[in-house]
């Protein structure tokens, strides 16, 4: 198991320096350079090689690289052209608010999709089945965009239920409290998944009722629903539980729109101005936070699956 | 007689599949006395499974039963409600399933598993339940079963996970086990410790035992009573001596005489029974074998025979030898296979043995000298390499010796993991080995170039055991058999089809076929299309992988049949590659076993089973299944399992399982031999050679 994980993290690593190679290449490919990017297009020639020359742009570029690493290990992401604000602090002040949209976007996706996923594969081919599916590959289909917007004018609208606005708070807690206003976007940014999610526990579930276990629990006279709950599901759960791990970066472009829909004040949003007002600084910063999600994420999926199966687990 | 603990009568089962529906039982009946064996004995769809799974209410889905009654010590189970199935089943009745690779959960530990059937029908407490689970364990003679609570089915062999889900089975101490094909996925050592076990349980715990088999070897020795079924209805039921000795239902003679075993010592063709199953989609009118029984007459087809004892009209008793067959042998006649078989061709007769000698004077075709497949363990880029990673590997092969003559048969017999297949795939050059030498027809396949290694592939063709897998199955059969020879560029394209239609016609395929997918033939079929691609470069050599492991017995003997005689009309020689002793000893000229990458024995076939000079050849020979109810048991059966290929033991691979294993044995590897006659060599140190043995049992 230590060496697994020992593999798994050099493996990790290897990746997120890749991951930073393509951020500094990124920068560097930014139209005119950085330089124009701050300077404007009114820049004199002059001025432009004397940023570059007290940025250290003019140096070469894997000593560029070099530097730009060693600023990342210290935390140092630069300054954001338009916020005045270092990047680091301001991803240290969206990055939880984020986290926290998406970690109960996944946590209530996964309470639903799972007896959804259950309930259509036990009634396969019946009408809760078809009915589910149909709803499912609707919800799937949907853009997260027009699904918040559907949500908002019914809910914050039409039945004044829920706030259409997300909390405004600077805090996590702060937004914690006003837990009302996070049911709307909380609910936009599930639904996909839950659709995909349920889809997905259906096939496996289905697939391990096919499994000759299955048929030895029921020689034992066990019922079908500790049969179930004690075996199938323990088995279908497993590649969900990694699916969760690789679903971190799609949650995380969820989170934008639905960031900037619901004008929540996380790392999408942020990612959403920063956009609008070339903030390149900031929007490097975002991928690079994203980028270290997914790999995180792919870490944890790999960790999960060692974890829960056993066969994987002494294997490694 | 005492009342019976089950009696199915007049059984109907239906399955409602997307082909329509099956009529998969029609009209079982059968009894079972508590503390009897009953062996349930067919081929493939013939409803042997279907009548043991309606037992428990266990049908597939879309499965009922439509009629009749199951009384189990008087309750009807095909009424009962699922309530009282679940309270009898793994309760008084338990059941063993046949691959025990799939039939544990693989994410639950063994402790939980064996325990659940006990919590869910005795009041006891989980800390109990883990100790019976413990003792049931140590009863079917799982080592170190304290410790295997904690451990997960992956962690364990074959033949070891049989066991548990035979604990898992008993732990209640059911009435009545049964047993669906319990040994059928198992090595053919495993496959008899696992009989043995059974047999010691049942007189153990006084309980019923239905055996449900497609191996007539399986039951020989291990019920006392057998039913045959055919078509979803029982054609023969009798106590077991009579049913061997005299079997009276036309097709339960088939079965006997295509058993490789009946024609070993003849080499003659073995009977085969033409045609295939009926569907059983639409009901048959008459006899459901009369389409392809060769005493068939109009009464056959007009009307269905019924279970009589021919004695009187009454329905026969639940003992007495039954058959469902107008024209029944006559018990008394002789010889029953004789009046099934082909004449004998004279002048063709080839006896085993001869044939042997006959190859010892054809030229080598094939050799193989010192011939090695090490396999790394790890193969990740994070694997350790160099010195330091030594002896994480696995040794598949490891130098074998042997010549394949022009026109013979070799037979490499061994277990699974042995590494049979990996030296077949050597040799046809799918695997480079890692130490030693192929020679084909005088050549080093080492040095041969690109365009000469092309020439040679033409030469050598592989033949699968699951043709089905083996071929795309988006290419129609023409185009299947068609690629080799576009691959090698022979013929135009008419050319070719005219050598297609010759294929099809060699190996008994309509020439239609070749407009049709490898997915509308039958298995058999589809191992002759398998050898027809294979014989599509007019090969010196084809190396046939467990060609008919995965076929019923009367199929199997068609292609046996079917690839001796090409083999006589083309003069091919087959490298023939199965677990199967008795297919083995039937077809080939000469032998050689493996064990654990080794080959510990070679020879003419017919010295190195009549008697065995390796004392793992010995043993394989004693745990074999001879269909003979009358066989002595065996002298030596094999006991433990197969080491890991990963560390093999030191000295010679045999040792740790060997009864004659000495010191020297686990210093120094045993080279070959010729203790007894020239050509069968023996890798052993203390071979079972005549003088040896009396200097053993004296001593």
């Amino acid at each position: 198991m230590i060496r697994f994980l020992a593999k798994r993290l050099t493996q990790a690593l290897v990746v997120l320096l890749l991951v930073s190679v393509l951020v500094f290449v990124l920068l560097h490919l930014l139209p005119g350079g950085p330089a124009r990017a701050i300077l404007g297009v009114q820049a004199t020639p002059d001025a432009v090689a004397h940023f570059n020359h007290q940025q250290g742009y003019d140096r070469s570029l894997p000593e560029q690289y070099v530097s730009y690493l060693g600023r990342l290990l210290t935390g140092d992401l630069g300054e954001s052209y338009k916020l005045n604000q270092s990047v680091a602090s301001l991803l240290a002040e969206r990055l939880p608010k984020t986290a926290l949209l998406a970690g109960l976007a996944l946590a209530l996706a996964a309470v639903v999709a799972v007896p959804l996923g259950v309930l259509q594969a036990v009634r396969r081919g019946r009408a809760a089945d078809y009915l589910l599916t149909g709803v499912a590959f609707l919800a799937y289909a949907t853009p997260v965009f027009f699904l918040g917007l559907v949500l908002i004018l019914v809910f914050g609208q039409q039945l004044q239920l829920l706030p259409a606005e997300a909390p405004q708070a600077d805090t996590v807690g702060g937004i914690l409290a006003q837990a009302p206003a996070l049911v709307l976007p909380v609910v936009t940014a599930a639904l996909g998944i839950v659709a995909a999610f349920s889809r997905y526990l259906r096939s496996a579930v289905l697939d391990n009722l096919a499994e000759d276990y299955v048929r030895t629990a029921r020689a034992k006279g066990q019922s079908n629903a500790r049969i179930m709950a004690r075996h199938v599901l323990r088995n279908a759960l497993i590649p969900l539980a990694t699916l969760l791990g690789l679903y971190l970066p799609t949650l995380f472009s969820g989170t934008l729109v639905v960031e900037s829909m619901f004008n929540y004040p996380g790392m999408g949003l942020l990612f959403w101005n920063a956009a609008q007002s070339s903030d390149f600084p900031v929007l490097l910063g975002v991928t690079l936070v994203v980028g270290v999600a997914t790999v995180l994420g792919s870490l944890l999926a790999d960790l999960a699956y060692a974890l829960l199966d056993p066969r994987i687990r002494s294997v490694t | 007689m005492t009342d019976p603990l089950l009696r199915v009568e007049d059984l109907h089962v239906e399955i409602a599949g997307r082909g329509g529906t099956v009529r998969a039982l029609d009209g079982v009946d059968l009894t079972l006395a508590p503390g009897e064996a009953l062996g349930i004995v067919g081929e493939s769809g013939c409803g042997k499974t279907m009548t043991a799974l309606s037992v428990l209410g266990l049908l597939p889905p879309g499965g009922r039963v439509t009629g009749g009654r199951i009384l189990f010590d008087g309750t009807d189970l095909a009424a009962a409600p699922e309530r009282v199935l679940r309270g009898i089943r793994g309760n008084t009745v338990g059941m063993v399933f046949q691959d025990p690779l799939t039939s544990l959960n693989p994410t639950v530990t063994l402790g939980a598993q064996v325990a659940e059937p006990l919590l869910l029908h005795r009041k006891v407490s989980r800390a109990e339940a883990w100790a019976k689970a413990e003792e049931t364990l140590r009863l079917v003679g799982l080592p170190r079963p304290a410790e295997r609570l904690r451990h997960y089915p992956h962690q364990l062999s074959g033949g070891m996970r049989q066991r548990v889900a035979i604990a898992m089975a008993l732990i209640c101490e059911p009435r009545l086990l049964i047993a669906d094909e319990p040994t059928t996925a198992l090595d053919v050592t495993t496959q008899h410790q696992i009989l043995e076990l059974l047999d010691e349980l049942r007189t153990r715990l006084g309980m019923a035992l239905i055996l449900v088999t497609h191996d007539l070897g399986v039951i020989a020795r291990r019920v006392d009573r057998v039913a045959v079924m055919y078509g979803g209805r029982i054609a023969e039921r009798a106590p077991v001596r009579p049913l061997f000795a005299a079997p009276r239902h036309r097709y339960t003679q088939a079965l006997f005489a295509a058993l490789p075993d009946a024609a070993t010592d003849a080499g003659r063709p073995l009977a085969t029974v033409p045609g295939l199953p009926p569907s059983l989609t639409s009901r048959p009118t008459g006899c459901r074998f009369a389409p392809r029984c060769g005493f068939a007459t109009d009464l056959c087809r007009a009307a269905e025979p019924e279970l009589t004892d021919g004695l009187d009209g009454a329905a026969p008793a639940d003992t007495a030898h039954a058959v469902a067959c107008f024209h029944p042998a006559d018990p008394a006649a002789g010889d029953p296979a004789a009046a099934l078989l082909p004449p004998h061709p004279a002048g063709e007769a080839r006896e085993p043995g001869t044939a042997g000698t006959l190859g010892n004077t054809g030229e080598p075709l094939l050799r193989l000298a010192g011939l090695s497949k090490t396999y790394p363990l790890h193969a990740s880029p994070f694997a350790r390499r160099g010195p330091g990673a030594r002896g994480r590997e696995i040794s598949a092969v490891a130098g074998v010796s042997l010549t394949v003559r022009r026109g013979e048969t070799f037979g490499i017999v061994g277990e699974s993991g042995c590494g049979k297949s990996t030296l077949g795939r050597m040799v046809v050059g799918l695997e480079p080995p890692t130490a030693g030498s192929v020679h084909f027809a005088g050549r080093d396949l080492a040095t041969l170039t690109k365009r000469e290694l092309r020439a040679h592939r033409r030469r050598v063709q592989l033949m699968f055991q699951d043709s089905s897998a083996a071929m795309d199955p988006r290419m129609r059969v023409g185009a299947v058999l068609r690629e080799p020879l576009v691959i090698q560029g022979i013929g135009d394209r008419a050319e070719q089809r005219r050598r297609v239609a010759g294929l099809l016609d060699d190996v008994g395929l309509p020439r239609g076929a070749v407009d049709r997918y490898p997915h509308e033939f039958s298995g058999g079929q589809r191992q002759r299309l398998g050898l027809a691609r294979a014989l599509a470069l007019s090969p010196a050599l084809v190396v046939a992988d467990e060609p008919v492991s995965a076929l019923d017995v009367s199929v199997q003997a068609q292609i046996l049949n079917l690839m001796r005689a090409l083999q006589r009309e083309k003069g091919i020689g087959y490298l023939f590659i199965s677990h199967d002793l008795a297919v083995v000893r039937h077809l080939a000229d000469s032998v050689g076993v493996m064990y654990l990458g080794k080959l510990v024995e070679t020879g003419p076939a017919r010295q190195v089973f009549a008697r065995p000079l390796h004392p793992y050849t010995r043993g394989l020979l004693d745990s074999a299944n001879t269909p003979d109810p009358d066989a002595p048991p065996p002298v030596s059966p094999l006991g433990g399992e197969t080491p890991s290929a990963a560390a093999p033991p030191s000295g010679c691979r045999f040792r740790t399982r060997c009864p004659r294993a000495a010191g020297l044995c686990a210093t120094t590897e045993p080279p070959p031999t010729e203790p007894e006659t020239p050509g069968h060599r023996v890798a052993c140190h203390f071979p079972l050679t005549s003088a040896g043995s009396r200097g053993l049992s004296s001593g």
